[in-house]
This record gives C-alpha cells, structure tokens and sequence, in this order.
C-alpha cells in the first residue's frame, strides 16, 4: 500500500514535469526571471545595507552621516552616471536575464558580453533573438559561477600569491584586456566586417576626443547603431528595385 | 592600521562577505536551471546547452585570474571580505580603490595611512556598499520596463530584424570603443591586440572548415594566451 502510494505520487510529479516544460514558453522564462532576478539582487541590497548599519550602530564605530554623504556625493559625481546608463545600453545584448546576472556579478564588458559572444558563436545563435538570449544567459550563468569559484581561493590566499608573483607575470595582466577586446571585435568584424570599420572609425575618433568615459562607448554605440541600421535600409531599397 | 584590519577581517565581515558570494553563485545556478528549461521552447538541442555552458565556463577564466589579481591590491586597505563584496558583486578595483580614498578623505584620513581608524572603515563600507547598489537598484527596478519595450519592438512588423542588426552593432560599436581605447595606449596593446585578432580569426575559420566544435568553444581563451605570450615578449 505504503509503495503504491509513493509510486503514485512519483508518477504524478513526472506527469507536472512533463506538463512543466512543455508549457515552459520564453514568456514563462521572463516571468520567472524577473521573479528569481528580482529576489537575489534585493537579497544582495539588504545585505549590503545592514553590514555598514551594523558596523555604525551595532559596534558603535558610526563616522557620521555628513561624512557618509559627503564620501558618497564625491563617489556617486565619478559613476552615477553609468549606474542607469549601462544596463539601459547593454540591455539589447543581454536580454532581460542576461541583465540580472550581469548587474550582479559585474565585469560586463571585460567578463559577461565576451563569454555571452562567443557562445553565441559557438552555437551559431544570433544576438538579439530568443536563442541568443538563452545562450547569453547559459554562458553568462556559467562566467559567474566561474568567476566566483575562482575568485575566493585567489582573494583569501591573495597575499601569499602577491608576495610570490614573479614581476615579469606581473607585468603582463594589464594586456589581459586588450587581448580579450582584440579577440571578441574580430570574431565580430569576422561576420560583419563593415560594422567592424564603421565600429573602430567611430571609436577611434570618440577616444581622440576628451570625453568622460561613459559617453564615449554611449556616443560610439549611438552613431554605430545608427549608421548600420541606415546601411541595412539602403540594401533593402536596392534589392527591392532590382 | 592593524586594529582596523581587525574590524576589516572580522567575523561579521567574513558572515556577510560568504553570504553575498553565497546568493550570486546560487543565482547563476538558478539561472542556468531556467535556461535549460526554456531552451527546448527556442529549439535549441541538449548538446547546444552544454556547449553554451562551457564555453561562457572557459571565457571566463582568463578574465577571472586578472580580474582577482588586481583586486588583490585593495585588501591591503580594506581587508579580504570587503574586497570579496566589492569585486563579487558588481564593481571593479581601480572604481573601488577610487570610492575608499574618496570616502577616507571625506573623514580627513588617508587610506591606509594617517588617522585610519575603524570609524574611517565604516565610512568607507558605507560608501563602497551604497555606490554600487546604484546598479543593483536600476536593475531591479527598471528591467522589467525595459522588457517591455523589447517586446513591442520586436512585436512590429520588420521589429525582430531591426533587433537584431541594433544588438549585434551595439556589441561591436561597444567592442570597437573599447578597443581603440587600447589602440592609442601603446605599442604592447598593439600587438597583443594582432595577436589576440588573429588567434580568433584562425580558430574559427579552422573550426569551421573541420567542423570542430571544441575549437569554438576554446577560441576566446586560446586567443587570451597566445596574445600575452606575445606581450610577454614584447614588455
């Protein structure tokens, strides 16, 4: 009886997974995105708060609100800016998933957009579709989890590391990001070489100019997105009339 | 400076640091439980969902070590569990070191220097912790909205396939900005920039040619090694 019963309910969970991913719809995934996404970041935002409330008046160590403000004031004049400005701009390459985990695990253009990138090519998924997506967030997911696992051994025993780097090694990571940019940009220009010349051109002649840097890539990405959606018109017309 | 580094390294910073750490590892996971679900909902295969996986997995190791090494420079200042919070969640080293001389000035210290007491510290966590909740805050209120502006876009007629050319020109365009910013840096970026172009170029004609799906997946972090090698000669 006791068996029977069990098998039953085994059997009914199986039949609701069968239902549940059936009707497990990109909307559906949206929906829970939004709802996971949500519930982890505020998570990280309380905790986040309670720890400096905790240091104030827990432990009584509080240096007083007018310089809290006046530390955040000067803080918040350097970045506020970026604060809206990049997951509005790098919404369409991350897609509403691929936004929660990247504005939490941060490294978006150094870490999240290269490894959503070259999945993406990896699979032969387009950017900007519901497979892209998907993908970006699969890779995304995967850069994170990675990039935690490999952060904590390296920042608990990092003194040691330091201490015992050789200064040729040392000298090196500042390439890191000019080798992960070259390599992401050709695989790109690779498939859209005209995008590719529109691209560097506007953000040659962008890096010249002395702009804050936030307005740089927004200026860059604008008048590139622009001129290729221009450009992709213009083809249009011409094999609509011949 | 020791006494502080006794608050900075304390048990309740060291708590709150693994519980931080603790809820982005279990979003990616539950992030990548949900895209597996909704991936036969986009026609993508078995197959294709653990290549996704793996190559976002290896692209992301060469960023990683760097990333981690550079923020090994702010524990000196701020302690190990606070440079775990800052760098885990989003934020980086240089805006970070930048937010806690900014916030021990502000209480007429110097970071790691004259006047740093455990007050100054609390000052700066304050500081680090509401400056990157900017981000946090923006997305969690706001993605939504920006959700449902995508859908009525791509909901209009020709709306998918301008998505498409906008998503892929934004990621070049902010690739190329980046990009050139490097260019104009110097002769070692240059190279290492060839290097890195080329390594990808060749990777993925050959992968394509022999239909190696593994050289796909590799491609970013064999293009990361072989640059620096190249920029290790150079420097």
């Amino acid at each position: 009886m006791y068996t029977q019963n069990v098998n039953e309910i085994n059997a009914d969970t199986t039949m609701k997974d069968e239902v549940d991913t059936k009707t497990f719809t990109m909307a559906t995934f949206h929906e829970k995105s939004h709802f996971w996404g949500r519930l982890t970041i505020w998570s990280v935002i309380v905790l986040t708060v309670l720890l400096p409330a905790y240091l104030s008046f827990g432990l009584g160590y509080h240096p007083g609100w007018q310089i809290i403000l006046s530390g955040l004031a000067a803080y918040a004049g350097v970045i506020a800016v970026v604060w809206a400005l990049e997951p509005i701009m790098y919404f369409p390459m991350l897609g509403v998933s691929g936004t929660y985990i990247s504005f939490l695990t941060g490294n978006i253009s150094n870490m999240c957009l290269p490894s959503a990138a070259a999945a993406q090519s990896a699979v032969g998924a387009e950017p900007g579709t519901a497979k892209g997506e998907i993908t970006a967030t699969l890779s995304i997911s995967a850069a994170s989890l990675v990039n935690k696992l490999l952060l904590i051994p390296i920042i608990i025993g990092g003194a040691i590391i330091v201490a015992n780097m050789p200064p040729q090694i040392e000298a090196v990571f500042p390439l890191v990001l000019p080798a992960i940019f070259g390599a992401v940009f050709a695989q790109f220009a690779m498939k859209k070489p005209i995008y590719g010349a529109i691209a560097l051109i506007i953000g040659i002649c962008v890096n010249l100019i002395a702009l804050p840097i936030y307005l740089k890539s927004l200026t860059c990405i604008v008048l590139t997105v622009l001129i290729c959606i221009q450009l992709e018109r213009m083809k249009e017309k011409k094999l609509s009339k011949s | 400076m020791d006494i502080v580094m006794e608050l900075a390294n304390s048990k309740v910073m060291w708590l709150v640091a693994s519980l931080v750490i603790g809820l982005v590892i279990f979003q990616s996971i539950k992030f990548i439980q949900l895209a597996s679900r909704a991936s036969e909902d986009v026609g993508m295969s078995k197959k294709e969902v653990r290549s996704a996986v793996k190559t976002g997995a290896i692209a992301a190791i060469g960023p990683s070590i760097a990333i981690a090494i550079v923020a090994i420079s702010l524990i000196a200042f701020i302690g190990n569990p606070l440079t775990m919070i800052r760098i885990g969640v989003i934020g980086s080293a240089p805006i970070e070191s930048l937010g806690a001389s900014l916030a021990a000035e502000a209480s007429g210290a110097r970071l790691g220097g004259e006047g740093y007491d455990k007050a100054v510290f609390t000052a700066i966590v304050w500081v680090l912790c509401l400056g990157g909740m900017g981000w946090l805050l923006f997305t969690v209120l706001f993605t939504k909205s920006l959700g449902k502006i995508q859908d009525k876009v791509t909901q209009k007629g020709n709306g998918q396939k301008l998505m498409g050319i906008f998503a892929t020109a934004a990621m070049i365009a902010a690739f190329g900005n980046l990009l050139s910013a490097e260019i104009l840096k110097g002769l070692a970026p240059i190279i290492v920039i060839i290097a890195a172009a080329g390594t990808m170029i060749i990777s993925m004609k050959l992968s394509d040619k022999y239909n190696l799906a593994w050289l796909r997946e590799w491609a970013l972090g064999f293009s990361i090694i072989i640059s620096l090698c190249f920029g290790y000669f150079v420097i």
